[in-house]
């Protein structure tokens, strides 16, 4: 393995622990912005996270692909710290990730139940008259 | 036209009213930080017009009177979701507990004495005549049979808590059930009044969400006030009257939960911690118990073999080295060594001294498949996983249904403002968002396999 290929592993590495670091801020992100209602928020976290997925599948690429030297030698240049760091920053991701997942699940029930129901009702409806009526959804006062 | 009293019976009205839509708003303000409480909103009519003659005049405006705004589909789904959460949060609670007894820190858990026990083999092939390497085996292998005991006790233990959840959790309900059907009893005869009964419902509501905690409920409105039912339509209120749940000791020595009727509804039983404390009593521990006594009973009758098939010192066929209850459901809690001697450990082949022969097949025992198909120590591993898999999960499914109730209580709080075109095209747009976030889930789910693979083999 050349000097210049071990110092663009290194770089990539570097580059895939940002990352995946960058990523796990951005789930933690739109899991605020989704218990928040904050829709643009959630929005914006939703396509920083397609650019960083995109970025950490090439660089996943990049450095899994054997390299020109022998893997051997390759393997024994390994930066241990930062691989351990690596996978440090891989577990907390797939943790959040699994609540996220979990979060989306829970949360597209609601809003696809709430969809369904704009498109049902097209206007008021009250439970009771009198003084005590109410007004029973927050989607029927359309 | 109106004349000046008519003018002036119009302008009072109209400060009567305006004064009353000012007091809900002072009470909405006033009440802004209480738990519970739903914005009041004052409800005008237009008064007849006045006719004198051709002249036509407005009859001003009268105030009906306060209108509680109210989300029932909001409401319902917060319920819901609490019943959910609870449920989560009393399982992985449980599971935390469990799994501090898998993987401890001190070297006493399953797999450190397992492999103690391996090491202790391979020293006493190297030098089988030494006693003090015999007794190590020995050692070696109380420990294990330590760790077995403990570990099915932790278990059991944790089981017994749950346990303890159900009764409490009873007991809780029972007394919700009651406060919320005399709340129905007084709301019944506030609607012969001009009284809204806002108050009275905020106090049901809070009441209902704190049972929804405790257990799933179905909740329908009548005219008597409110039908509680459980998920399988057990009676909890109806109206004014409540129906207590009972607790009494089932044949396996759990509290098991009666209907009114004395019907035994505790397999029906779902959501809140009521829920969460039976599935994992009754299934998430009983399951790990019984991996867990097929891993002790199948290593030690394993053990036993490779030990009948050597000779110990004196030249006799090896007798066994673990003892296991006859009941396999108790043979994590009941393993223990058989034997005290050193003498007795079968490490001849051929029943001569000095030959080490057989202790090939007794670690062998350690390292060939059960007749689960796994090593000992793999399907401890398995065991391992499942637990820390089902403790992770249920963390996770707590954490997420936490932000979606967070989420729907933003949404209450933003009930009256709500511009329904807006939320209709947002909420399309959160689903195009939730599709595109999907995606990137399973991306970085693949991510996983790359990362932990890398310098591993055939990358860095």
């Amino acid at each position: 393995m050349t000097t210049a290929g071990v110092l663009d592993r290194d770089l990539k590495a570097a580059e895939y622990l940002q990352s995946l670091r960058s990523m796990t801020d951005e789930l933690e992100r739109a899991m605020q912005a989704i218990a928040r209602n904050a829709l643009p928020e959630f929005e914006d976290s939703i396509d920083n996270q397609q650019v960083l997925s995109a970025r950490l599948a090439t660089l996943a690429d990049d450095l899994c692909a054997p390299l020109e030297a022998e893997t051997a030698i390759a393997r024994a240049m390994i930066d241990e710290d930062m691989m351990h760091q690596i996978r440090s920053a891989n577990e907390t991701l797939q943790r959040l990730n699994q609540s996220y997942a979990a979060l989306l699940q829970h949360s597209s029930r609601s809003v696809a139940l709430m969809a369904s129901l704009f498109s049902s009702f097209q206007g008021q409806f009250q439970e009771a008259s009198g003084p005590r009526l109410k007004q029973q959804t927050w989607s029927c006062q359309m | 036209m109106g004349g000046l009293n008519t003018s002036l019976l119009v302008g009072i009205q109209a400060l009567e009213a305006t004064q009353g839509a000012l007091d809900a708003t002072s009470n909405n303000i006033a009440n802004a930080n209480t738990s519970g409480y739903t914005r009041e909103v004052a409800q005008f009519s237009e008064n007849a017009q006045t006719v004198s003659g051709s002249d036509v005049s407005g009859g001003g405006v009268t105030l009906d009177g306060l209108q509680s705004v109210r989300n029932e589909l909001l409401n319902l789904q917060i319920q819901q979701q609490t019943s959910l959460q609870s449920s989560a949060d009393a399982q992985s609670s449980t599971l935390q507990q469990i799994q501090s007894y898998f993987t401890t820190t001190s070297g006493a858990d399953i797999a450190s004495t397992l492999s103690a026990f391996s090491t202790s083999l391979t020293q006493l092939s190297a030098d089988p005549t030494n006693s003090s390497v015999q007794q190590g085996v020995i050692s070696a292998g109380q420990d294990l049979a330590n760790s077995f005991n403990s570990t099915a006790s932790g278990l059991t233990s944790a089981q017994s808590n749950a346990d303890g959840q159900v009764t409490q959790a009873v007991s809780q309900i029972n007394s919700l059930t009651a406060q919320i059907a005399q709340l129905n009893g007084q709301l019944s005869q506030s609607t012969t009044t001009a009284n809204d009964g806002g108050t009275i419902e905020d106090q049901r509501d809070e009441l209902v969400q704190q049972l929804s905690a405790l257990t799933g409920v179905s909740v329908t409105q009548t005219d008597d006030g409110e039908t509680i039912t459980t998920g399988n339509g057990t009676p909890l209120v109806m109206g004014g009257q409540s129906f207590a749940l009972h607790t009494t000791t089932g044949s396996d020595g759990m509290q098991q939960v009666l209907d009114s009727n004395g019907n035994n509804i505790t397999t029906s039983i779902l959501g809140g911690t009521l829920g969460g404390a039976i599935e994992v009593r009754d299934q998430t521990i009983p399951n790990m118990l019984t991996q867990l006594n097929t891993l002790a009973s199948q290593f030690a009758t394993s053990f036993n073999s490779a030990q009948a098939q050597g000779f110990d010192s004196s030249g006799n066929v090896g007798q066994n080295f673990f003892t296991v209850p006859a009941s396999s459901a108790d043979a994590a809690s009941g393993i223990s060594v058989a034997i005290t001697d050193t003498t007795a450990i079968a490490i001849s082949s051929d029943g001569t001294v000095g030959s080490n022969g057989n202790i090939a097949n007794l670690s062998a025992a350690l390292t060939n498949a059960l007749p689960s198909g796994q090593t000992p120590a793999a399907a401890y591993s398995s065991l391992v996983f499942e637990v820390g898999n089902t403790a992770s999960n249920a963390s996770a499914q707590s954490t997420a249904i936490g932000l979606n109730l967070k989420q729907l209580t933003n949404q209450q709080g933003s009930v009256s403002t709500v511009d329904t075109n807006e939320e209709a095209t947002n909420l399309l747009r959160f689903q195009t968002a939730y599709e595109a976030a999907a995606r990137i889930i399973s991306t970085i789910q693949q991510l996983s396999t790359v990362t932990l693979n890398m310098g591993t083999s055939g990358g860095y």
